[in-house]
């Protein structure tokens, strides 16, 4: 009884087709574990090359703002449990522009993720077959294109696109079965390392004396808050989610909690078994360098490692696709996008063309990483934390003024640390949330030299393709379109069959209403 | 191999595992599904943010006080504590009454200790009035009262009538939702 989730009703016949609720708790939470679990994996290296002995230190930091941004993200997703996460968010608290800004940035993070943990994936698979990993033909102007590893990471991306396409049953059941693996693995990797092969006074050695300046701590949180990305997709599938108001607060505290364990474990297991430069060095597999070092299993961990790693970055990659096409429903749905985006499949129920246009987008991105060699490669991991952070800003400033705009809406899950000014709760919390993601833009454009670049252009690329928009169907360019935002909140949980949190809000407008007609009669 | 178990690694070992158990635990434990007609009753109790309990200072009436507390408790409605002194259509309605006064004072100081142990906010009303139904559905229409909860007593009244003339009025007048309180006989 007590974990009872009820299914919703069918839609009825005639009734316009919209996004199918099939992801439970399970599928919720391993949303958010596919495209987190991942980045800790491929970060791990990366921070111990910048922070050296002190990657600990920069996992931590990173996972402070990570946890703000997890609290927003819970409030704002039990709040309004419907598809396009932080874009929706900003749409409802700061108007369509910063909700297109928002939705861009978030763009850029999905297409990225898709053809960066696909491409990932493929070459994890490729352990088994080093003779593809060698292989390399020139293609006039480029020089060393692997043709087998750029065709079977644009299969693998063929592969999501039609398993999305399928339905979100299909593609949840997917992220679960092997998100659940991936987990035991990990975990198993981190038990076996802390009771066998861990030496706490290598931790500590390294921790003092490996220690380089501020400005490369600095490039190395940057680099650790990428390996927290993630979270925003359970909010993506909010309005797939059963219940949701009541889901993914769950969800969501208990990603943030279970990310930061793998996150903190890692490093720290990493520092007390090899020295920082092992892992450092093994920027593409880390875990498999850490793993092989364990007695009794480190035989079988090259092998095990490479198929963690192949799987779950694919299921990021899965986590991208999704996230992608339910963020361009979301924004054709508001009018910040064409509404050809948002058609949904009659017998699927999914939004096809979203799908099928943002992996095409992914695919070409993945292609020209294949074509430029390395330096694309960076110049996506740039953008992939520039788009994040930049979202993130936004909604931390969103959480802010709905609170002030939009009081009624009753919220499940709150974050702590509220001061009550007239009536309205200000969250501290979000205020230094705000203030942290700023300083991490900034560190970002600091230190990313692409990302600055090619980042910002990215956004303005997608608010051409908006004022058009608006410009040519007579929409309000520059202004909002007029929208009852109370109407909505009550047709969004009815939709979610959120009775409990409808009735709240009901008897709040009419309090409201009450006073409002009391004022006026005086 | 045994041997070879860094005992501070054996603690994260197992702190990683408990935590990691007690999170996932936790998720997959939600609160039940709440149907639409059982939210909406639920819910409507909230609206109730102000109720009337109107007191004699005896037992039955004091449980009616008890029981607004608890029915106010979850959304913190205030309660408004109501003693009428009846005065007949002999005497003249300002007649000096100290007697009753006291009396009703003295009922609604004991009521108002009630209120204080569950800290909801209360104010205490003595009025006079020729019919005290007919003042209670009076007070509880000019303050805007959601709720009236009446405790009466358990032995039936004259002509074996299981209201009284006062609560019957209030039935009758009331602008707003009643619960009347009646124990059994035996209590």
């Amino acid at each position: 009884m007590a974990s009872e989730v009820r299914a919703p009703a069918a839609a009825l016949p005639g009734a316009p087709v919209e996004l199918r609720r099939d992801v439970s708790i399970w599928g919720s939470f391993t949303w958010g574990y596919a495209d987190v679990g991942a980045d800790v994996y491929v970060a791990l290296g990366l921070v111990m090359g910048a922070a050296h002995g002190a990657a600990p230190l920069a996992f931590l930091t990173a996972g402070f703002v990570y946890i703000l941004i997890g609290f927003a993200y819970t409030e704002l997703a039990s709040a309004y449990p419907v598809a396009g996460g932080g874009q929706y968010y900003c749409l409802r608290g700061l108007g369509d522009i910063w909700g297109l800004i928002a939705g861009a940035a978030l763009l850029l993070d999905y297409t990225i993720d898709i053809a960066l943990f696909a491409t990932a994936s493929a070459g994890y698979i490729n352990f088994f077959f080093p003779s593809i990993q060698s292989f390399a033909v020139n293609l006039g102007p480029f020089e060393g294109v692997n043709l087998i590893w750029a065709a079977e990471s644009l299969g693998l991306i063929a592969f999501l696109m039609v398993l999305n396409i399928r339905g979100i049953r299909e593609s949840s059941l997917f992220n679960s079965l092997i998100g659940a693996l991936d987990m035991i693995m990990e975990a198993s990797i981190i038990v076996l390392g802390f009771l066998f092969a861990w030496k706490p006074e290598m931790v500590v050695f390294q921790f003092k004396n490996e220690f380089l300046s501020a400005a490369l701590f600095f490039y190395a949180v940057s680099v650790a808050i990428i390996s927290y990305v993630g979270l925003e997709s359970i909010s993506q599938a909010a309005q797939e989610t059963r219940r949701p108001a009541t889901i993914i607060p769950r969800t969501s505290v208990s990603l943030i909690f279970v990310v930061l364990l793998f996150a903190l474990a890692f490093p720290v297991l990493s520092l007390g078994i090899l020295p920082w430069q092992a892992i450092a060095e093994r920027e593409s597999d880390p875990v498999a360098a850490l793993a092989s070092a364990i007695p009794y299993v480190g035989f079988l961990a090259g092998k095990a490692a490479a198929v963690l790693g192949a799987t779950i970055v694919l299921i990021s990659a899965n986590t991208g696709v999704m996230g992608a096409s339910r963020l361009t429903y979301s924004m054709s749905e508001s009018h910040l996008l064409s509404p050809w985006f948002n058609a949904v499949h009659p017998k699927y129920r999914t939004p096809v063309r979203s799908v099928v246009f943002f992996s095409g987008v992914a695919a070409l991105e993945a292609m020209f990483s294949f074509l430029s060699g390395p330096k694309a490669m960076d110049t996506m991991v740039n953008m992939y934390a520039f788009g994040a952070t930049l979202a993130y800003l936004l909604s931390f400033i969103a959480m802010i003024a709905l609170r002030i705009k939009d009081p009624y809406t009753p919220r499940p899950y709150r974050m702590p640390l509220n001061v009550k000014i007239k009536g309205v709760y200000i969250p501290v919390l979000g205020i230094v949330g705000a203030f942290a993601t700023l300083a991490m833009l900034g560190v970002v454009i600091w230190t990313h030299a692409l990302g600055r670049i090619a980042g910002p252009g990215w956004i303005l690329l997608w608010l051409g393709v908006y004022l058009l928009y608006r410009w040519k169907n007579g929409l309000p360019v520059f202004k909002n379109i007029k929208r009852d935002w109370e109407k909505d909140q009550i047709a969004i949980l009815t939709s979610a069959e959120e009775f409990d949190l409808l009735e709240q809000y009901k008897l709040a407008l009419a309090e409201r209403n009450k006073k409002e007609a009391k004022n006026g009669a005086k | 191999m045994i041997a070879q178990i860094n005992p501070l690694g054996a603690v994260i070992s197992v702190f990683f595992v408990v935590s990691l158990l007690s999170i996932l635990w936790w998720m997959l434990h939600p609160p039940v599904y709440i149907p639409a007609a059982a939210a909406k009753a639920r819910r409507s109790l909230f609206a109730v943010k102000k109720i009337l309990v109107p007191t004699v200072g005896l037992p039955y009436a004091e449980r009616g006080v008890e029981l607004a507390c608890r029915l106010g408790d979850e959304q913190g409605a205030e309660i408004l504590l109501t003693y009428v002194v009846e005065v007949p259509r002999t005497m003249p309605l300002g007649i000096p009454l100290p007697e009753a006064e006291q009396e009703g004072s003295q009922a609604l100081e004991r009521a108002g200790s009630i209120v204080k142990l569950h800290g909801l906010p209360f104010q205490k009303i003595l009025q006079r009035a020729r019919l005290a139904g007919e003042e209670i559905a009076r007070i509880a229409r000019e303050r805007d009262v959601d709720m009236i909860v009446l405790g009466i007593r358990s032995e039936p009244g004259l002509r074996d009538a299981i209201l009284g003339r006062t609560s019957d009025i209030i039935l009758r007048h009331s602008p707003c939702e009643v619960v009347i309180d009646k124990l059994p006989k035996e209590a």
